[in-house]
C-alpha cells in the first residue's frame, strides 16, 4: 500500500528542505564567498537562509508534491 | 539618583551593601494610646526613629487582624488616632491643594533628585491603579500636579555601562510605569488627552533602544492593550502615538542590545517590537494605516468622466494624470511614507517582511517608497547586503496585485492606473535594465540564480496585470489596451533582453537543476507572456532540448526528486520547443546519438515510479501523430501501445530495452520522413491478408510505425552485431504487438505482420511463431487514455461507451480460465470399476470409490455404462449389508439411480445432471447435519425413478422454504456445484435452457445472480457455470441468443461500483469477451442485427 497522501504543509516542509539542499548544494562555491564577505554578520545568515527558500513559491504546491512524491515509491513496483 | 550610583560597583560589592540593609531589622514598641500612635507616626529625620514608629504600627495593625488575641480597646485606639489625623473641615479645599502642589513640586524637583522624583512618580503609580482605577478620574483632573514635568521625568534615564537593576528603577522607568497604568486604568477621553501632549509622547520613546528589557516589554505590552487594541480609543488619539518617529524609534528595537539571552522562554524584545509594528501599521483600527486606491495616487479620480471621443483621439494623453507620477507619487499613507524609509530591509529578514506586509495592506507605497529612496542600488555585488537587498526585491515583486487594481471589490475603474505606478510595482526602479542584465550574466551563479528568479515572478505579475487590462468588463477598452502596451513597453525596456536570457541559460553549470529549472522557467514565461520579443530572438531550443534529454537518459540522478525537477526543466524547453516553429523532433544531429523525440521517449520510459509524466506524454502523443508515426485516429491511444511494451520490457528485461533504442530511433525516424511510403505499404498488407482469409479488411489499420519496424527487422536480422537487438526484439514485439491489438489495430493485419517478423527473430524452436500475436494484453503502466488530456483530440462522438470499455480492465483468456474453470467432476475413470471391489463401505463413500462410478453411467461407451451400473448394484448390496450408519438412505440412492438408468444407458450416456446430482447426493446424505439432508431424503422416498429431462431439487432449493434457517444460500451454493458439474454436453445444456413451469433452468440461475443479498463467492459460482457453458459446443450462442448474456454481463459489471469491484468487473468483462470469441459470430450478428458487434471488444 502506498503511504497515505501527504498534507500541504508536509509537502512544502519537505519541499522546502530539498530545495535549500539543491541551492547549498549548486551556490556552495558563492555561499563560502558571501560568509567571507565584510557585511557577513547578525541577521546575515537569516537573510541568505530566508532569501534562498524564497525561490520555493515559484513552484505551485501540485509541483512540489510531484517533485517530493518523486522518492516517495521505490523502484520497481507500479 | 541616576547620579548618586553612576560610580560603578563590582556587582559582588553592591550584593554584599544590599544584604546589609535587608538584615537591619527595625526596632519597635507595644502601642497602648491613640496619643502614642500619634508619636511614632509623626515624620522625622531620623530613619531609625521612622522604621521604629513604622514597625510599631505594622505590628499593631497586626495584632489587630489576629483574631486569637486579646484586642478590646486596640479598635477603639485606632479610630481615635484616625479621628485626630483627619484634617479639620475648614481644610476641604486647602489640603487636596496643598498635597498637589507638593507633588507637583516633587515632580519638578532639580534632575539630579530622583530620590525625590521616583518615590514620587511610585506613589503616583500605585495611586491611578489604587481599587482598580478608582481614583485615576479624580487623579487625572489634577494633571496639571500630576503630569507635571513627566516629559521631562521620562528623560530622566540610567546612566552606566551595565543595565538598570529592576530594584533601582530610575526616574525615567518610574515614570513611564506610571503613564502606563494611567493609560490602563483611564477612560478613553482621558487618554486621548494625554496622547495629545506630544512632549509627553515623544519622550516617551525617545530613549527606548536604552531601556531595560522588562520595562521595553511592559512597555509594548501596555501601548499594544490600552491603545492600539482599544476600540473606544477614537483612531486620531492612536495616531498621535504612532507617529513617524515613534515609530521609527520602535524600529530601532529591532536591534536591541539589551536582551538577556538566556532566557529563552520569552520572546526577544526584537520578536515583540516586530510583531507591535506589524499591527500598528497594518490594522487600519490602529491610525496608522489609511485607505488607499491602489495603484492610484491620492488625488486622481479613477473615474473620471472624460469624453469618449477625446479618448479615441488622444488615447492615454486625454487623461491629464497619467504621465504625472513618474517621480513623484503623492500617497494617503504619509506616516507610513515616512516611517519606512528608516528601516533597512536588506539587513534584517524582520524589517523586510514589515516593509512587505505594508505594502501588501497599502499598494500605493510600493512607487512610492522606491521613488524616494533612490539611493540603494541593485549593483551585483557577492555580500550578505546585496542579497538581503535581491531578497526583499523579490518578496515586492511577489506581492500580488491589488484588488481590481484599486482596491475595489466590485470592478474596475473607468480609466486605467497610470503604467509607470503599475510597471514600478512590476519591476520597482533599483531593478532597471543595466542592473539586472548585470546581475543575470554575473560570473557568480547564485546572484545569476537570484536575477532569474526575481524576473520569473516579475513576468508572471505582469502576465496578471495584462490581463487585468483586458478584462471584458472594462468599458473604455482602448485606454485599457494601451495601457497593457505601455506596460509590455516599459518592462521590455527594464527587462534584460532575451538574448541575454538565453545566454544566462546557457552558461549554467550542467548540474545546477535549480538554476536550470528557474531559467528555463524565464525563457518559457518570455514565450508565454512576450511572444512578439522572444520570437524575435530566434532562439533554437533543439540543442538545449537535446542537452537536457541526454542528461535525463544518462541516468546520472540519483534522487527520484532531482529527475522530477529535471523533468520540470524539460517541461520548460518542451513548451518553448512548441512555441518555436521547426523543431526537429525526428532527425540525428550530430551531438546525440538517438533523436529528441526517442530520447524523450526513453526519458518517460526510464522515469523512475512516482513522477508524474503526463506533460511529456501528451507531448509525445501529439508528435507522434503529427509525424504519423501512429493512425491519427480520435479512438487510437496513439502511442500508448508503444511506450507500455516498453515498459513492461523495462521491468521484465532492462538489458533488452537498452538494446532496443537505436532500431527503435532508425524506425521511428523514417517512418517520419516518408509516412506515405508506410501508409502504403499497410495498404498492401491489408490485400495480403484479403486475400488469404476470407475477410474484408477494408479500413483495418495498424500503427506505421510497426510497418516501419517489420521493413526494418531484415536489416537488423542480417547485420552482424545485431544479435542482441534481434534477441531484444523478440521480446518487444509480441507484447507491443499484442498491445497494438488492445488498442484497436486490426488483429489479422497485426497476425499477418507479426508472422512475417518471427521470420527474422531467433525462434529456433517456433514458440513465437506458434504463440502469435497475444491477445488481450492489459494496460498496465498508462491507463488513461492520453487522446483524452489533449483539447485537440477531445472525442466529440458517441464513442464514448466504447472507450470505457476499452480501457475498462479486461480478464484476458488465462486469468479467466483461473479464476472460473472447474475441472470436470464427472470425469471417466474407468479403473473405478474395479478399485471400488477391495474398498471398506466407509472408503467406498467416504473416498469418492463410490462417486467416481456413479460419473461413469455418463461415459461415451455403452460398455463402461453397463459395467458401471451392475458395480453400482453390487456396491449398493454390500452397502446395505454393512454397518455404514447412512447405509439406508445411500442404497436407496443408488437404487434410485441404478432403476433410473436401467433403461436409458444403452442408448446413449445417462444426463450429466442426473450422475452430478446423485454425487452430489450422496455427499449430502453422508452427513446427517447437512442443511440438505432432508431435502434429498424427502425427494428420495417421492419415488423409485428420476425424470431424465428435470434437473433434481432445483424447485425445492430455488422455490422453497429452505427449511433450515438460513440456509438458502448455503443450498444454493451447493446446487450451483451441482449443477455445474451437471453441464458437460450440449445434451446438458439443452435441459438448462429447456422452457419450464417456473423458466429455464439458466434464467432462474442468472436471477440468483442479479439477488443483491448474494456474496460474492456464490456470484462466482454463477460465473463458473456460465463459462462452463462456454466450453460446450454452441454454449456462448445459445447464451447469447437465449439469454441475451451479453447485456447481463454489461449490466453486472457496470453494477460494479467501487475498487473492489474493479476486480469482478474486470472477471465480468472477461466473460463477455470470451462468449463472444467463442459464440457463433455470424449468427450471433444477424441476430442482433450488427448491433452486438460493436458492443463487445
Amino acid at each position: 500500500m502506498a503511504s497515505p497522501e501527504k498534507s500541504e504543509e508536509e509537502v512544502a516542509t519537505e519541499f522546502t528542505s530539498y530545495y535549500l539542499q539543491r541551492a547549498t548544494t549548486e551556490f556552495a562555491e558563492d555561499l563560502d564567498k558571501v560568509r567571507a564577505a565584510d557585511d557577513f554578520k547578525n541577521d546575515a545568515l537569516q537573510i541568505l537562509v530566508s532569501a534562498l527558500q524564497q525561490g520555493t513559491v515559484l513552484f505551485s504546491p501540485d509541483e512540489q508534491r510531484r517533485i517530493v512524491t518523486a522518492a516517495a515509491r521505490p523502484e520497481g513496483k507500479p | 539618583m541616576g547620579k548618586r550610583f553612576s560610580h560603578s560597583l563590582d556587582g559582588a560589592a553592591a550584593f554584599r551593601k544590599r544584604q546589609k540593609i535587608a538584615h537591619e531589622a527595625p526596632t519597635s514598641e507595644d502601642v497602648h494610646a491613640s496619643r502614642q500612635l500619634q508619636q511614632l507616626l509623626s515624620f522625622s529625620q531620623d530613619p531609625v526613629r521612622a522604621r521604629h514608629g513604622l514597625q510599631s504600627f505594622k505590628l499593631f495593625l497586626d495584632d489587630l487582624l489576629n483574631p486569637d488575641s486579646d484586642h478590646a480597646d486596640r479598635p477603639r485606639i485606632l479610630r481615635d488616632y484616625l479621628r485626630s489625623a483627619c484634617p479639620a473641615p475648614a481644610d476641604d479645599d486647602e489640603n487636596p491643594k496643598r498635597q498637589q502642589e507638593l507633588i507637583a513640586r516633587n515632580l519638578s524637583a532639580d534632575k539630579g533628585k530622583a530620590f525625590i522624583i521616583s518615590p514620587t512618580l511610585r506613589m503616583l503609580k500605585e495611586a491611578v491603579s489604587f481599587d482598580g482605577g478608582a481614583i485615576a478620574r479624580p487623579l487625572f483632573r489634577a494633571r496639571a500636579s500630576m503630569l507635571k514635568s513627566l516629559a521631562r521625568n521620562m528623560g530622566i534615564v540610567h546612566i552606566g555601562d551595565a543595565a538598570e537593576d529592576s530594584k533601582r528603577p530610575s526616574a525615567r522607568t518610574n515614570a513611564i510605569l506610571f503613564f502606563l497604568s494611567a493609560l490602563k486604568f483611564l477612560h478613553a477621553e482621558a487618554k486621548k488627552e494625554l496622547l495629545s501632549q506630544r512632549d509627553i509622547v515623544s519622550a516617551l520613546t525617545r530613549d527606548v533602544k536604552q531601556d531595560p528589557p522588562y520595562l521595553v516589554r511592559e512597555l509594548l505590552e501596555g501601548l499594544r492593550s490600552h491603545v492600539l487594541l482599544d476600540d473606544k480609543l477614537p483612531r486620531e488619539a492612536k495616531a498621535s502615538l504612532l507617529n513617524a518617529s515613534t515609530l521609527t524609534r520602535l524600529a530601532a528595537l529591532y536591534h536591541y542590545r539589551l536582551d538577556s539571552q538566556a532566557d529563552d522562554e520569552q520572546p526577544s524584545i526584537s520578536d515583540i517590537a516586530h510583531r507591535f509594528l506589524i499591527v500598528a501599521c497594518t490594522n487600519p483600527a490602529c491610525g496608522v494605516l489609511r485607505q488607499d486606491s491602489g495603484f492610484y495616487p491620492r488625488g486622481v479620480d479613477p473615474n473620471a468622466a472624460i469624453p469618449t471621443a477625446e479618448l479615441d483621439d488622444l488615447g492615454l494623453e486625454a487623461i491629464v494624470w497619467m504621465n504625472k507620477f513618474k517621480t513623484e507619487v503623492p500617497v494617503r499613507n504619509y506616516t507610513l511614507s515616512n516611517f519606512l524609509p528608516n528601516l533597512r530591509p536588506w539587513s534584517s529578514v524582520k524589517q523586510s517582511e514589515l516593509i512587505t506586509s505594508i505594502f501588501k495592506v497599502a499598494p500605493e507605497l510600493v512607487a512610492n517608497y522606491f521613488l524616494t529612496n533612490k539611493s540603494f542600488t541593485f549593483e551585483p555585488k557577492l555580500s550578505a547586503t546585496w542579497i538581503g537587498y535581491a531578497a526583499f526585491l523579490f518578496n515586492v515583486v511577489a506581492l500580488s496585485l491589488p484588488d481590481h487594481l484599486c482596491r475595489a471589490t466590485t470592478g474596475f475603474p473607468e480609466l486605467p492606473p497610470p503604467p509607470s505606478i503599475v510597471i514600478d510595482n512590476i519591476l520597482p526602479p533599483p531593478l532597471n535594465q543595466k542592473t539586472l542584465t548585470r546581475s543575470l550574466t554575473n560570473k557568480s551563479n547564485m546572484i545569476s540564480f537570484f536575477a532569474t528568479r526575481i524576473l520569473v515572478v516579475a513576468i508572471e505579475k505582469l502576465e496578471e496585470a495584462i490581463k487585468m487590462h483586458q478584462d471584458a468588463s472594462h468599458s473604455n477598452k482602448t485606454v485599457w489596451a494601451e495601457a497593457a502596451r505601455r506596460l509590455v513597453d516599459e518592462f521590455c525596456q527594464r527587462s534584460p533582453g532575451i538574448k541575454e536570457m538565453i545566454n544566462a541559460y546557457r552558461s549554467i553549470p550542467e548540474n545546477d537543476l535549480l538554476h536550470r529549472e528557474a531559467a528555463s522557467r524565464l525563457l518559457r514565461l518570455c514565450y508565454e507572456v512576450l511572444p512578439q520579443v522572444a520570437l524575435m530572438a530566434k532562439f533554437d531550443v533543439s540543442p538545449f532540448l537535446e542537452t537536457a534529454l541526454a542528461r535525463l537518459s544518462k541516468q546520472e540522478l540519483n534522487d527520484p526528486r532531482d529527475f522530477a525537477l529535471n523533468l520540470k526543466e524539460l517541461e520548460n524547453l518542451l513548451a518553448i520547443a512548441g512555441y518555436s516553429p521547426g523543431m526537429r523532433w525526428l532527425a540525428a544531429s550530430e551531438t546525440l546519438s538517438l533523436s529528441p523525440f526517442t530520447l524523450l521517449l526513453k526519458a518517460c520510459v526510464d522515469a523512475p515510479h512516482g513522477v508524474a509524466l503526463e506533460t511529456i506524454r501528451t507531448v509525445l502523443n501529439f508528435v507522434a501523430v503529427e509525424q504519423q508515426l501512429v493512425p491519427a485516429d480520435d479512438k487510437h491511444p496513439g502511442l500508448l501501445a508503444l511506450l507500455e511494451a516498453l515498459q513492461l520490457l523495462r521491468q521484465s528485461s532492462p538489458d533488452s530495452v537498452t538494446h532496443l533504442w537505436p532500431f527503435l530511433d532508425n524506425c521511428l525516424t523514417r517512418c517520419a520522413n516518408a509516412p506515405v511510403k508506410y501508409v502504403e505499404r499497410m495498404q498492401e498488407l491489408i490485400q495480403e491478408a484479403s486475400s488469404g482469409a476470407d475477410q474484408d479488411l477494408a479500413g483495418a489499420v495498424i500503427s506505421p510505425f510497426t510497418v516501419a519496424v517489420l521493413e526494418q527487422l531484415p536489416f537488423v536480422a542480417a547485420k552482424e552485431d545485431g544479435t542482441a537487438t534481434v534477441k531484444a526484439l523478440g521480446r518487444f514485439l509480441p507484447g507491443f504487438m499484442g498491445l497494438s491489438a488492445t488498442a484497436g489495430e486490426s488483429e489479422p493485419l497485426l497476425d499477418l505482420a507479426f508472422s512475417k517478423m518471427v521470420t527474422h527473430l531467433s525462434d529456433s524452436k517456433g514458440k513465437l511463431a506458434k504463440a502469435g500475436v497475444p491477445r488481450n494484453l492489459q494496460f498496465q503502466h498508462n491507463t488513461s487514455q492520453p487522446g483524452r488530456e489533449t483539447k485537440a483530440r477531445k472525442d466529440r462522438h458517441t464513442t464514448a461507451r466504447r472507450e470505457e470499455l476499452q480501457t475498462e480492465p479486461v480478464l484476458d483468456e488465462e486469468a479467466l480460465e483461473n479464476t472460473l474453470h472447474v475441472p470436470d467432476g464427472l470425469e471417466a475413470d474407468n479403473s473405478a470399476l474395479i478399485k471400488w471391489s477391495s474398498k471398506t463401505v466407509d472408503e467406498l463413500v467416504d473416498e469418492g470409490y463410490l462417486t467416481a462410478l456413479i460419473a461413469l453411467l455418463a461415459s461415451e461407451h455403452a460398455s463402461i455404462r453397463k459395467e458401471a451400473l451392475v458395480n453400482i448394484l453390487k456396491a449398493a448390496a454390500k452397502i446395505k449389508q454393512s454397518e455404514y450408519e447412512e447405509k439406508e438412505q445411500i442404497w436407496l440412492l443408488l437404487s434410485e439411480l441404478a432403476e433410473t438408468a436401467r433403461d436409458n444407458i444403452n442408448d446413449g450416456p445417462l444426463p450429466s445432471t442426473i450422475a452430478s446430482f446423485a454425487c452430489h447426493a450422496l455427499n449430502v446424505l453422508r452427513d446427517p447435519l447437512s442443511n440438505l439432508y432432508a431435502k434429498v431424503n424427502i425427494f428420495l422416498t417421492r419415488g423409485p425413478v428420476w425424470s431424465l429431462d428435470k434437473l433434481p431439487l432445483v424447485d425445492e432449493v430455488l422455490s422453497e422454504d429452505p427449511g433450515v434457517g438460513d440456509a438458502f444460500y448455503a443450498q444454493a451454493s451447493w446446487l450451483l456445484d451441482y449443477l455445474t458439474d451437471g453441464l458437460r454436453t450440449p445434451r446438458d445444456l439443452e435441459l438448462f435452457h429447456r422452457k419450464r413451469a417456473k423458466g429455464p433452468v439458466l434464467e432462474r440461475v442468472l436471477a440468483l445472480a442479479a439477488n443483491p443479498y448474494m456474496r460474492a463467492p456464490l456470484r462466482s459460482q454463477v460465473l463458473r457455470l456460465l463459462y462452463r457453458a462456454t466450453r460446450i459446443q454452441g454454449g456462448s450462442t445459445t447464451l447469447t441468443t437465449r439469454f441475451g448474456i451479453v447485456n447481463w454481463l454489461e449490466a453486472r459489471r457496470a453494477g460494479c461500483a467501487g475498487a473492489d469491484a474493479a476486480a469482478e468487473a474486470a472477471v465480468y468483462a472477461g466473460l463477455r469477451r470470451r462468449i463472444w470469441e467463442t459464440c457463433d459470430q455470424d449468427r450471433v450478428r444477424a441476430w442482433s442485427k450488427g448491433g452486438l458487434r460493436d458492443a463487445v471488444p
